[in-house]
């Protein structure tokens, strides 16, 4: 993303001469930050119109459409691979154990949620404190070791907490039954998320947990992206390039490194928050499982590592298989083989991912359109 | 002048292969001090020894008086050791400003920083710095070129630049011209003399090619199994009968 900031910069400063194309203008709009902010709210809230409202219109049978819940569960998946992909595509670390942040958020705001109070705020607060906890400890020890040792240091770690959430804390986290006293009190203390938006037309949003969960997907992005173009943008990315040069030019690299873990493991504590709010209830198999860490890694490689947007469409895709094509007729039992093998097209010919394949795409209408080529 | 960097009795040992051997060797201010040797004679170790990559055996290393043994590479890098690698060692798919930008960070805010939710435009120093160092290398117009996309010369020019850009007191430079055709060797050779002059640093070089060494050289220390066998300038080394049976070969220079 930054560096193209940099060229549109010098498209604007080095050629004063050449009066700006459409495509140029646009690209120098969708680096502003306000704008990438603006421009995410308006597909989150454009979601629902665009992915339910308008396939119905068009008479596609219900069946291979999306629904809102499901749209809300991809944006929560898209947060957590938002903050992944911050880990895995700009600093190079692969995670195998990220269903720990995910899964402690959940435990501790569900728990919480029963004990204390049900504020969704509140339970985000507990569930992503929890998280970065659990991300400080669990990083501090992983990341003195790098590559492949990291990896299975993570995965070790996330199956140590699993067996202990599943028994010997049985007694607190409701053992392999999950959580099942999740409160959920109303948004604010008077806004129930299940309750309709009175307002905004039924097309757009629906429920008051749409807008919540929209929102913060808004702000996981917004946050994302001010990172990238932090200090820690260049830094992260970095430590990818060439780690040991980067410490050469004076950066404390593993400092640097268990802060972009914690920064993934706080995102991974606001989606794992969310999903216990959405779902009230924790279960264990969706939440400290082994096979999280390894479906948020899918997730962002199918949308593309490296990239802002990639992982949310990537957590879109992912769930529209896991969901959608999982209960088309025929074809619906198979359908770990149909990700599998769409895991295995992007990979082959979208390396970068979708958002690879739609930057492709910009690319070439770019040059159709007569705009700088880069 | 006072020495900026001095080894003392530093031995590394690798299982049973002594590397360096109880050196003891000191920099001056100022100078351009070339470690020479055979293949295998010890220079990287001795490298890797000042910049914390490796643990010594025994021994002490001082720079600026003070001790840096207990240090980690980036710590030693903040106190004003640079380092230009053997290879191009840039950001390949970052862009040249974008590596220039590392460098000034580092430089600017020291080893850590924990500002990840502020925004670039609001450290216009580093931004100068980053500028500085592309003018410095002349890189300037090629700021928005991805790193990997340069020419080879270039490339190392970058790297050079990186060192640079946290304005080291001293700078090692591992073989500056491996790999390089006549023309970029020369540039870069201009380069390392243009450097010393201008920012009055204190240069440790290593190199192979004997013609640069004898041309650029203040000193030159001759490494051969891990000991200095001798040291001096290029006249003295250069009539050294131990260096011409250990290194040279008798060859007429």
């Amino acid at each position: 993303m930054s560096d193209e900031v940099k060229s549109a910069e010098a498209t604007e400063s080095g050629e004063v001469d050449r009066s700006p194309s459409l495509y140029d203008r646009w690209a120098a709009v969708r680096e502003h930050e306000a704008a990438v902010a603006a421009l995410t709210f308006l597909g989150v809230f454009l979601a629902p119109l665009v992915l339910v409202v308008l396939p119905e219109m068009l008479g596609v049978p219900t069946q291979y459409i999306w629904y809102r819940s499901l749209i809300v569960l991809a944006l929560i998946w898209g947060i957590f691979a938002v903050g992944y992909d911050l880990l895995l595509g700009f600093t190079g670390l692969l995670s195998f154990g990220h269903a720990i942040f995910w899964g402690t958020a959940a435990y501790a705001a569900g728990i919480f949620s029963a004990n204390v109070t049900g504020s969704p705020i509140a339970m985000i607060l507990v569930g992503t404190t929890t998280a970065v906890l659990f991300a400080w400890v669990i990083g501090w020890i992983s990341l003195r070791r790098g590559g492949i040792y990291f990896a299975i240091l993570t995965l070790a770690f996330g199956q140590m907490i699993y067996y202990v959430f599943l028994s010997p804390l049985g007694w607190l986290t409701g053992g392999e039954n999950g959580f099942t006293g999740v409160e959920v009190e109303p948004l604010l203390g008077f806004l129930p998320l299940g309750a309709e938006v009175a307002v905004v037309p039924d097309a757009i949003v629906q429920t008051w947990m749409y807008v919540f969960v929209g929102l913060a997907a808004v702000l996981a992005v917004v946050v994302g992206n001010r990172i990238l173009n932090s200090p820690y943008g260049v830094v992260l990315r970095a430590i990818r390039e060439n780690e040991q040069r980067a410490e050469f030019v004076g950066l404390n690299v593993w400092r640097y490194k268990l802060m972009a873990f914690v920064i993934s493991g706080a995102f991974a504590g606001v989606a794992g928050s969310l999903y216990v709010i959405q779902r009230s209830f924790v279960p264990i198999e969706n939440t400290l499982n082994w096979t999280v860490s390894g479906e948020i890694v899918i997730m962002t490689v199918l949308g593309g590592v490296g990239s802002l947007f990639g992982p949310l469409l990537g957590a879109g895709l992912y769930m529209y298989v896991a969901n959608i094509v999982s209960g088309m007729p025929a074809i619906g039992d198979f359908w770990h083989m149909i990700l599998g093998l769409v895991f295995v097209l992007v990979v082959v010919l979208l390396p970068e991912g979708l958002w690879g394949g739609l930057t492709w795409l910009r690319e070439r209408a770019a040059e159709a359109f007569g705009g700088e080529d880069r | 002048m006072s020495a900026i960097l001095e080894t003392d009795g530093l031995v590394k040992e690798f299982g049973g292969l002594t590397a360096t051997d109880d050196v003891n060797l000191s920099i001056e201010q100022g100078e351009l001090l070339s470690l020479i040797g055979p293949n295998g004679a010890g220079k990287s170790t001795l490298i890797n020894l000042i910049t914390r990559m490796l643990e010594e055996t025994e021994g002490d290393i001082r720079f600026e008086g003070e001790s840096i043994t207990d240090l980690e590479p980036h710590e030693v890098v903040q106190r004003g050791i640079g380092k230009s690698f053997q290879t191009a060692s840039i950001f390949p798919d970052l862009s040249v400003e974008e590596n220039a930008n590392i460098a000034s960070l580092g430089a600017e805010h020291g080893d850590f920083r924990f500002n990840f939710l502020v925004h670039r435009n609001s450290y216009p120093e580093v931004e100068q710095r980053t500028l500085e160092t592309l003018e410095a290398v002349g890189l300037r117009d090629q700021r928005n070129t991805r790193a990997a996309d340069l020419p080879y010369g270039d490339k190392r020019r970058l790297e050079i630049g990186i060192a640079l850009a946290s304005e080291p007191s001293l700078l090692l430079m591992d073989e500056p011209t491996a790999g390089m055709s006549p023309e970029e060797t020369q540039a870069t050779v201009e380069l390392i003399e243009q450097l010393q002059e201008e920012l009055d640093l204190t240069i440790l070089l290593v190199e192979h090619d004997m013609e640069i060494v004898f041309s650029v050289s203040d000193r030159i220390a001759v490494l051969n199994r891990g000991s200095i066998i001798a040291e001096g300038t290029p006249d003295e080394v250069q009539g050294d009968p131990s260096v011409q049976e250990a290194y040279l070969g008798g060859v007429e220079l």
